[in-house]
């Protein structure tokens, strides 16, 4: 065991800290399309350093650093309230994926623009029948030529608006058993037969959207992974990648704890004091959790449960701890404030974003512990 | 960064797993703790090493409390770490007194029949007090597989220095280790349950009622044992981090524990609920060791002092 960081990391941590001091672009302006301008300026500040693409191989403009690296650049952007990257679907799926299962021709295609934000991405995968059971998905893909032929109801499409990829699943294999008949496409959002209507939040932004699909035309040449073969692109990625997310969103909350501790400082509140620290603790054991991820992953092995673990136990911090600074601010809780009122409202989400905290536990009762299936 | 134990420490843990499982299996703990068996294996204990293994590092201890706990090992052989760590010059066997009753009486005060010297606190003092000089009563302990006594003691030889404020830490950190194994044994316990067991045509644990106390089982285990390795790393490797990571070890194990046996009895059904099924003698460590060196409510109270 050992949780300190080598001199390598430490030189890292050190550079990027004062890089990011002369560098950071200062509060995100409000509004859809300012915060997305913002954002994507920063990414590209980012990638003019290589660091957008940290862990990605060089070849396609990453930086080839390794998963710690990677940590540490996560908790010093928390920690400087940095912005986050406009591009986040691309760099934290769509990019791995194709980095995982692509060809030569869409790694050269695809990579470099997620990188530089020229080309967004967004995820469709739910669609409003198809939920915590994906798998039961109706979008349909037919073969026609040199293309399939796509027509079918994406929802939840977060980031649809700003995008010019989609990661869409649909059905090739009607007859196949459901987890059989998938295939991952990269669809160019910017085509008449793909039309993008906004679904409005609880807390009154946009940030998804219903995608409605009516014989849009994906070329053979952007199936990933092989047709019919879309389960498996999809679900490997997801594991890879929550090793890593789970670190960025380990970093948050230890800020937001920070933030929280600052407004509290002081208070005599034993209730108020309890549920603090509790907060404090489990998200140090969410900090370790990710830290367990990093070392399986590191050693080359499949990302064990603390994936499912890690991103179940976020929404119960993150849910406990903005709720927690709604109740300390007491009656003044039922007037909008700049902060806590939009953390405790996007917090609700945290729980189904991402597969619901109920499907998280059917996966370690059944994957990890070996239970029955319901 | 590497969160996994060196192969010296899984040593450690294969030795102490393979050990403890064969001195102690279930049945023989119960003659010892139920039935007024007696225990002879502390000379072999010595001989393994383990009453100085907190000389070797806190992780390692830790290791063999998760074990301690895991087996259930009516040993008091943590008592005498506790007394130890306090009292580096210790000679042969300790234990630690605390919890102040009346007119100066000691309550609950584990292996006092054992021990050759009590060290007793006193406010912030610690006196070490030859067990001869002291008065012991056998106390009626929740926990039968840990007797508990009722000990006065006066005098003593102050015990003064630097090291006191760790080895307090280091104390919460052992007792949080040995919740740890009492919550993973009855996680898999639970777990194998909720597999064999079947009510209307199918394994229980196919219902999510079921099967979801099970991964909640699992998460605060796995929890807990990250945060205890953490806080045995810290106290050895990171004094800046040590107390906050001790006391968040002693309060988020403790409650994992207390949790695991509570939602374990829930699983088990009425069998559960029998003398006869062993579940109780962890649900009975798991609740009588969270009180033990503070209660959850007294170490996040510490927490949130660092924070607030
Ligand atoms: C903020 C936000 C952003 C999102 N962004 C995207 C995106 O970019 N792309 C995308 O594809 N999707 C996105 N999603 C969709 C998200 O993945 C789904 O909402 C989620 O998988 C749940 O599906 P559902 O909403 O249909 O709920 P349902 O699956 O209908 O679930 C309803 C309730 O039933 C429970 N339930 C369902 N099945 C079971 C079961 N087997 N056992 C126990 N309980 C069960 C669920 O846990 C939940 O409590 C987003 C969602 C949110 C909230």
């Amino acid at each position: 065991m050992d949780l300190t960081l080598s001199p390598a990391e430490e030189e890292f941590r050190d550079t990027l800290r004062a890089w990011i001091a002369d560098n950071h672009p200062g509060k995100e302006p409000e509004g859809d399309e300012a915060s997305f301008a913002f954002r994507r300026d920063w990414q590209q500040k980012l990638n003019e350093r290589g660091w957008a693409g940290l862990t990605w191989p060089e070849e396609y403009g990453g930086a080839g650093a390794t998963q710690i690296e990677q940590a540490i650049l996560f908790e010093e952007f928390a920690r400087s309230r940095a912005p986050q990257m406009a591009n986040v679907l691309g760099l934290t799926m769509g990019g791995p994926t194709v980095i995982a299962h692509g060809t030569d021709e869409q790694k050269a295609r695809f990579l470099s623009p997620i990188l530089s934000a020229d080309e967004m991405w967004c995820q469709g995968f739910s669609e409003p029948e198809s939920g915590s059971d994906l798998a039961s998905l109706k979008t349909r893909a037919v073969l026609d030529g040199d293309a399939y032929v796509v027509t079918g109801q994406k929802v939840w499409t977060t980031f649809a608006h700003h995008s010019k990829w989609c990661m869409l699943l649909a059905r090739t294999n009607a007859e196949a058993p459901k987890h059989r008949g998938l295939t991952y496409f990269l669809m160019d959002m910017e085509q008449p037969g793909v039309e993008i209507r906004p679904l409005v939040q609880i807390t009154g932004e946009a940030e998804f959207n219903e995608l409605f699909i009516e014989e849009a035309r994906i070329p053979v040449e952007n199936v990933v992974g092989g047709v019919d073969n879309g389960w498996r692109v999809a679900i490997t990625t997801l594991m890879h990648e929550r090793a890593g997310l789970a670190f960025a969103l380990q970093a948050r909350v230890q800020v937001a704890l920070g933030e929280l501790a600052d407004e509290l400082r002081g208070t005599t509140d034993p209730l108020i004091r309890q549920r603090f620290a509790q907060v404090a603790i489990e998200a140090q054991v969410l900090r370790l959790l990710a830290f367990r991820g990093l070392t399986s992953t590191m050693k080359g092995g499949e990302p064990g449960p603390e994936g499912s673990l890690g991103k179940w136990l976020w929404a119960d911090i993150n849910q406990a701890l903005t709720t927690l600074a709604m109740d300390a601010r007491g009656p003044a809780a039922q007037l909008v404030d700049d902060t806590w009122t939009y953390r405790f409202l996007r917090a609700r989400a945290n729980s189904i974003e991402g597969g619901t905290t109920e499907i998280l536990k059917n996966i370690v009762a059944e994957r990890v512990l070996g239970l029955p299936r319901a | 960064m590497n969160f996994d134990l060196t192969e010296d420490q899984r040593e450690i843990q294969r030795t102490a797993r393979e050990w403890l499982a064969s001195r102690y299996p279930i049945a023989r703990v119960r003659e010892i703790a139920l039935d007024g068996g007696s225990d002879a294996t502390w000379d072999e204990i010595d001989e393994l090493g383990w009453p100085e293994i907190a000389d070797f590092g806190m992780v390692e201890l830790a290791v063999v409390a998760e074990q301690l706990g895991f087996s259930l090992a009516p040993t008091p052989l943590a008592s005498h770490w506790a007394a130890r760590l306090l009292h580096p010059e210790l000679e042969g066997r300790g234990t630690v007194a605390m919890w102040d009753g009346e007119d100066g009486a000691k309550l609950a005060v584990p292996a006092a029949d054992v021990a050759d010297t009590i060290i007793v606190q006193r406010g912030d003092q610690v006196f070490a007090v030859p067990a001869a000089e002291a008065s012991i009563e056998p106390a009626n302990a929740l926990d039968p597989t840990r007797p508990l006594f009722t000990v006065r003691a006066s005098g003593g030889e102050e015990i003064t220095g630097d090291h006191l404020a760790r080895a307090w830490h280091a104390i919460y950190v052992a007792a949080a280790a040995e919740s740890v194994g009492v919550a993973a044994r009855v996680t898999a316990m639970s777990v194998e349950y909720a597999k064999e067991r079947k009510q209307f045509g199918r394994p229980i644990g196919s219902y999510q009622a079921v099967s979801h106390a099970c991964a909640q089982m699992f998460l605060e285990t796995e929890g807990a044992r990250n945060v205890v390795l953490w806080a045995a790393w810290a106290l050895d490797n990171d004094p800046d981090a040590a107390f906050m990571a001790a006391n968040a070890a002693k309060a988020y194990a403790s409650d994992a524990a207390v949790n695991v046996c509570r939602s374990s009895m829930q699983v088990h059904g009425g069998i559960g609920f029998t003398w006869e099924h062993d579940l109780h003698l962890f649900f009975k460590r798991a609740e009588a060791n969270a009180r033990a060196f503070g209660d959850s409510t007294w170490h996040r109270e510490q927490v949130a002092a660092t924070y607030l």
